[in-house]
């Protein structure tokens, strides 16, 4: 199993507190490649993609418009 | 194939301009912000990382002179796609739009096309006032010469475009800003969907059945079509069976999927986000008399903007603007059924 997180030091939180996940690009349940686009984070109107780290199914566990900081844990990637 | 992969209008707009550029080395992007921004609604996102400067060009804030630039460029051989930031700003550029991009064929006896692509942002909602929210889908429909084309998904947004760069002739392609899936932009379920990752076209002029019914006729396109959906939603709960057509393109327009549907319900709303007088509703209510009036079991409804600039107050914009309740009761009003309280 991996995580699928936002890196850490994306952005810095003195200046930016927190940002949103702005959309999923697989549903819950879905199998996926490594380093398949996975969702796009937004912080301060800027747009960072999170890629897949390792291949299997994808468990989401922020949703869509959910609040993140570098380094949160967005999803799971679960092996088979 | 990644067929499970759900992209959002703006990536699946930006997916077929890159595919396309690939393919064709006459393929190139020029307009304001659409470079190290990536097009103020994204439809360019990821382009210049990929091409370069040479093709994926920021230009001045001068519609005339780059919508000028990308007729000539098309005239000489290539296939340029020209984004106008939003509609609303065609005023300044309207001759190159006009008497150029869409007659040029014609004045050149068909010795010149016009193989160009002019991609502009449409739609309200969301307080941008009078200059920044209209769809003006009729002010390009009207004049002969050019395709207009407005998705309302994701799929068809990238296999439309991909129609479009192919095309010979110039094509409009507008896009609404409410569907695009920017963070800054609530859009609906439905907007994003899966889309496969090679490249493949959808042909102008054939509408898409969104949601079968046999009661009543919903005729629209691009954002309306998710209101309509709403609205068939919630009639459903009453009995009422509600079919939705997606046109997907205005020129060319589908009119025998129009007729037909309507031959089968004989009720008919049309739904459009541009402004009522002069326009869609009118065309597609004219196309059906014109052909047969006795298809029509009921008169027949248009839900459409009010013939005023759109304000800037929210509640006055959301009073004004077309939504689901409007779009039911018009239903409800071609069954003789009471309106919603």
């Amino acid at each position: 199993m991996a995580d699928v997180r936002v890196p850490e030091g994306l952005w810095d939180v003195a200046k930016i507190p927190e940002g949103v996940v702005a959309n999923w690009f697989f549903g819950d349940g879905s199998r996926i490649e490594e380093g398949a686009t996975l969702a796009e984070v937004v912080a301060e109107k800027s747009s960072f993609d999170i890629t897949a780290p390792a291949a299997g199914t994808l468990r989401i566990v922020v949703p869509k418009d959910g609040v993140v900081t570098p380094g949160s844990v967005i999803g799971r990637i679960e092996d088979g | 194939m990644d067929s499970n992969r759900i992209l959002t209008v703006s990536r699946a707009m930006a997916e077929a301009i890159g595919q396309e550029m690939k393919r064709d080395k006459n393929v190139f992007v020029m307009g304001e912000d659409i470079g190290a921004y990536g097009g103020i609604f994204g439809a360019t996102q990821g382009l210049l990382e990929e091409f370069g400067e040479e093709r994926v060009r920021d230009t001045p804030i001068s519609e005339t002179a780059f919508i000028g630039a990308g007729v000539g460029a098309a005239m000489s051989g290539m296939r340029p796609i020209v984004e106008l930031m939003f509609v609303d700003f065609f005023g300044v550029c309207m001759d190159a739009i006009y008497n150029l991009a869409a007659k040029n064929v014609y004045f050149s006896g068909g010795h010149f096309k016009v193989p160009m692509v002019l991609m502009t942002a449409t739609g309200g909602g969301y307080s941008d006032a009078g200059q920044h929210s209209q769809t003006l889908h009729a002010t390009f429909a009207h004049l002969p010469g050019l395709k207009v084309v407005a998705p309302s998904n994701a799929y068809d947004a990238k296999g439309l475009m991909t129609s479009a760069i192919r095309d010979d002739g110039p094509v409009l392609y507008m896009f609404h800003k409410g569907l695009q899936g920017l963070v800054w932009m609530a859009s609906p379920e439905g907007a994003a969907t899966p889309v496969p990752e090679e490249s493949y076209t959808i042909p102008f002029g054939e509408a898409k059945v969104a949601r079968e019914g046999k009661d009543v006729t919903i005729v629209t396109l691009s954002m309306m079509v998710h209101r309509a959906l709403e609205a068939a939603g919630a009639l459903a709960g009453e009995g009422v069976e509600a079919e939705v057509i997606d046109l997907r393109t205005l020129v060319p327009l589908d009119r025998e999927a129009v007729l037909s549907s309507v031959a089968k319900t004989g009720r008919l709303v049309v739904v459009d986000e541009d402004y009522r007088s002069f326009g869609l509703t009118a065309e597609i209510l004219a196309t059906v008399v014109e052909t047969d009036p006795g298809l029509l079991r009921a008169a027949p409804r248009r839900v459409a903007y009010p013939n005023i600039p759109i304000p800037y107050s929210r509640p006055m914009e959301q009073f004004a603007l077309p939504d689901a309740a409007k779009i039911a009761d018009a239903v409800r009003e071609t069954l003789d059924l009471k309106k919603a309280a």
